[in-house]
């Protein structure tokens, strides 16, 4: 009498094959690449470990990647308490929001050059101030770009938990007689740190693994990434080599996401989101207001070169307004071939990837599938989180070069769908596991089949989050460059490995108009998709309309 | 007439249906009443088809129903939660089981179930426009358009307030009434399960306690489970009102 739920088994089984495909052989292939030299060996580790620089270069990225989160989490902690915590304007919160997660719509390389352009010698910002504040090739570069990176994801990650703090704490610790540093202690930081252990992690990760900034800033302050890039494509590649850096950039990956996980368990839930008014308090508005613009302003002044320099004539030598780079741009073809190429793959992501992440959500969510099923699932998002893009471009180099998918489009695809699989996934669970329990069963014994119950119910009701999803997928796919360095072939350039080519070339006024591509782009399919999301299908706001409704009634 | 014999169920190894043999007549509403964890919610899946017995057989009119699937045994249930869906409005709500059996019902009998509970004016709006009490006479008449031989309620009272509970009580006794139809209600509350229902099953710990009318229940307790927990709880009750009423009688009377 079961149900036989072939269909999720189909789907299910899909999945396994893609990851299987596409994540665990590449990985593996890199493993045995790092051990095996006709038979198990560790000469290559210890040609490695002893390589001059090596063990220079990691401590460097250890010591950038974490001076970087400390600041990242702590400029995010800022900004996301401007908006939850004081009186401050509600237009004024808005745009700290958007700033805090601007960055998110550029690739990485470009904070390099916009650095470069901002702090250099002849820098924007140097030009204004008058001086010229820190060397920008090496630790202080990376540390700005690396902050600038990921205030956006130490942000959202705050922000997020501080929506669901239950701010009625403030005033029972007011009422209980605490002094102001207490009420801090016990109301904002206290259910906060989880989260801020978190931020500090994932923003540790990111600047770990990234590629782009190190690239453009890093100078001669080696890195892991820079070092991972040049022994698989810099002069004289080595790949046993570079399969174990490779290997080795993985270790502290998956150390960070299993203290993710750890931490997971310290976060506060509270049921219900609640927001009394605040107390009013000029003073406190008027210094989280300050204190917030000046870093608003900060970011923007960073970002403010790419308009003014492929604005300009010739920077820094004849800065007469022109439009000229604009039009050489639009005029090359190749240039265009290859904006068409990144919108492409990044809808292919996205369509494809929504898709899977929904069908992975589906069977953990919203099936009476058998642990066993549900474990798997939920063990390739924890990994796709835990692999670095380099290292899973490298194993794609290692893996399907010489084959008919080397250099292609679909494999482009398919290695940004695996590598940014794990949020959307954890998305749709979410997403899905809220919705009432009762729909399938109460569809079925309507007399309607599995696909249409997800059809005519579950999907029209998941849209606005299948919609950010895809949202999430097409950016994500316009600004990565780490795995896809490896992997994009002369006829499957995207603007991203554009730019880095066009780097080498010291073509850096192409450089900022087609980050300037890429932002527009993706400011305009972010437009799109919240309208989507918020007009037509105005789920979302019901919802959270109802949890407050539900919260008077109680 | 729905037969239950000798029905068994464990979960991972704990057993959570002993042995449970029973029958509901044509046309009564019965009561699965218990505390949390006693099994009640089990037995009305079992009932329904989402969870399979590991012994024993269920029939209807003299049909196995015990291996049969969930969809072809014709019954039906509104769930606690209601399972409304969000995207579709009142009426293709009620509606929606039309769109694959479009003859089960006809218009008029469409029309007569709106009118019977109440819901003419409310059709266009969205659920979530909705209050308990509409919502769960939506999902009555979801359920209802499919025309189930057997209708199943779970804990259809617990999530609406006074006044609003008195009047799905007795919408719920109209439509079994009118319809003749077989109804199977689960709750954890005595006072709803003993004013609604026709009889009441008292479950304890995977067993029947007693399986009989309410007065039966009331006045002739089988054992001590029933005197204790369904009992008291209506004798304290009983008391708190009588007590409220008692003060202000007599103050009435000093006036």
């Amino acid at each position: 009498m079961k149900h036989k739920n072939w269909e999720l088994k189909l789907i299910f089984f899909l999945i396994v094959f893609l990851f299987a495909a596409f994540l665990a052989a590449p990985i593996l292939l890199l493993l045995g690449k790092s051990l095996w030299n006709q038979g198990f060996t560790g000469e290559f580790y210890a040609a490695v470990l002893s390589q001059k620089g090596f063990l220079e270069a990691l401590g460097n990225s250890f010591t950038v990647a974490a001076a970087s989160a400390v600041l990242a989490s702590l400029i995010a902690f800022l900004m996301a308490y401007a908006v939850h915590y004081t009186g401050l304007p509600q237009k004024m919160k808005k745009a700290i929001s958007a700033i805090a997660t601007l960055p998110m719509f550029l690739p990485t390389i470009t904070y390099g050059f916009a650095i470069i352009y901002s702090f250099g010698k002849q820098g924007l910002l140097t030009r204004l101030l008058g001086r010229q504040f820190f060397d920008i090739y090496g630790f202080g570069g990376l540390l700005v770009g690396y902050v600038i990176y990921t205030v956006p994801v130490a942000f959202l990650l705050i922000h997020n938990t501080m929506d669901f703090v239950d701010k009625k704490t403030l005033i029972v610790s007011k009422v209980m007689g605490d002094k102001t540093l207490s009420t801090f202690w016990i109301a904002v930081l206290r259910p906060l740190l989880g989260t801020l252990a978190g931020a500090f992690i994932q923003a540790f990760f990111l600047c770990f693994t990234d590629f782009g900034i190190p690239a453009s800033v890093g100078g001669g302050y080696e890195v892991i990434a820079t070092l991972l890039y040049n022994q698989m494509l810099g002069g004289i590649p080595d790949f046993n080599r570079g399969a174990v850096i490779a290997m080795i950039m993985l270790i502290p990956s998956i150390g960070s996401i299993c203290i993710l996980q750890i931490l997971e368990r310290f976060n506060i839930r509270y049921n219900r989101i609640s927001n009394p008014e605040l107390r009013k308090n000029t003073a406190r508005d008027v210094g989280w207001g300050i204190s917030s613009s000046v870093i608003s302003v900060a970011i923007l002044s960073i970002f403010a070169v790419i308009f003014v320099v492929p604005m300009v004539e010739e920077w820094p030598y004849r800065t007469a307004f022109s439009l000229e780079h604009f039009v050489a741009v639009f005029s090359d073809s190749e240039l265009l071939s290859v904006y068409v190429h990144s919108l492409l793959m990044a809808v292919m992501t996205a369509l494809l990837g929504t898709l899977t992440a929904y069908g992975a959500a589906l069977i953990v969510a919203r099936s009476k599938l058998s642990a066993g099923y549900k474990k798997t699932i939920e063990s390739i998002a924890l990994v796709t989180n835990a692999i670095p893009g380099m290292v899973l471009g490298v194993s794609y180099l290692f893996l399907f070069s010489g084959t008919g998918l080397q250099n292609t489009l679909l494999l482009m695809i398919l290695c940004n769908i695996v590598h940014y699989f794990s949020t959307p996934y954890l998305m749709m669970k979410n997403a899905l596991s809220k919705m009432n329990a009762g729909w399938e069963t109460t569809a079925m014994l309507m007399g309607d089949s599995w696909f249409k119950t997800i059809l005519r119910v579950v999907t029209p009701n998941a849209m606005s989050s299948l919609i950010e999803v895809f949202s999430y997928y097409f950016i994500n796919s316009m600004v990565t460059i780490s795995a896809l360095i490896f992997i994009a072939g002369a006829r499957t350039m995207v603007l991203t490995t554009m730019i880095k080519q066009l780097q080498y070339v010291n073509r850096f006024n192409e450089v900022f108009v087609l980050s300037l591509l890429i932002l527009a782009t993706n400011l305009g399919a972010k437009a799109l998709f919240s309208w989507m999301a918020n007009h037509k299908f105005v789920k979302k706001e019901k919802t959270n309309a109802k949890q407050k409704e539900n919260f008077k009634r109680a | 007439m729905l037969k239950l014999d000798h029905i068994q169920k464990s979960f991972d190894g704990v057993p959570v249906l002993r042995d449970i043999t029973l029958q509901v007549e044509d046309g009564e509403i019965v009561s699965i009443l218990g505390p949390s964890g006693c099994g009640k919610t089990t037995l009305l899946n079992l009932i329904l088809g989402i969870v399979e017995a590991d012994n024993g057989t269920i029939s209807y009119n003299g049909e196995d129903l015990t291996h049969m699937a969930m969809e072809k045994r014709g019954f039906n249930i509104v769930f606690q939660d209601y399972a409304l869906f969000p995207n579709l409005n009142v009426y293709q709500n009620i509606t929606y089981g039309l769109r694959n059996k479009p003859n089960i019902s006809s218009k008029e009998e469409v029309e007569d179930l709106i009118d019977l509970l109440g819901l003419r004016e409310h059709l266009t709006k969205r659920v979530d426009q909705l209050s308990g009490g509409q919502k769960q006479r939506v999902a009555l008449a979801r359920t209802m358009v499919m025309k189930p031989r057997i209708l199943l309620l779970d804990e259809p009272l617990s999530a609406l307030d006074g006044v609003i509970k008195e009047s799905i009580k007795d919408r719920i006794k109209t439509i079994a009434r009118e319809y003749h139809l077989t109804t199977i209600i689960v709750t954890h509350d005595p006072e709803e399960a003993l004013t609604l229902s026709d009889r009441v099953l008292i479950i304890d710990k995977g067993n029947i306690s007693q399986y009989a009318k309410p007065e039966e229940i009331v006045h002739q307790p089988k054992n001590d489970f029933v005197r204790k927990f369904i009992l008291n709880q209506l004798e304290i009750k009983r008391n708190n009102i009588y007590a409220l009423f008692g003060d202000m009688t007599q103050l009435a009377a000093t006036m």
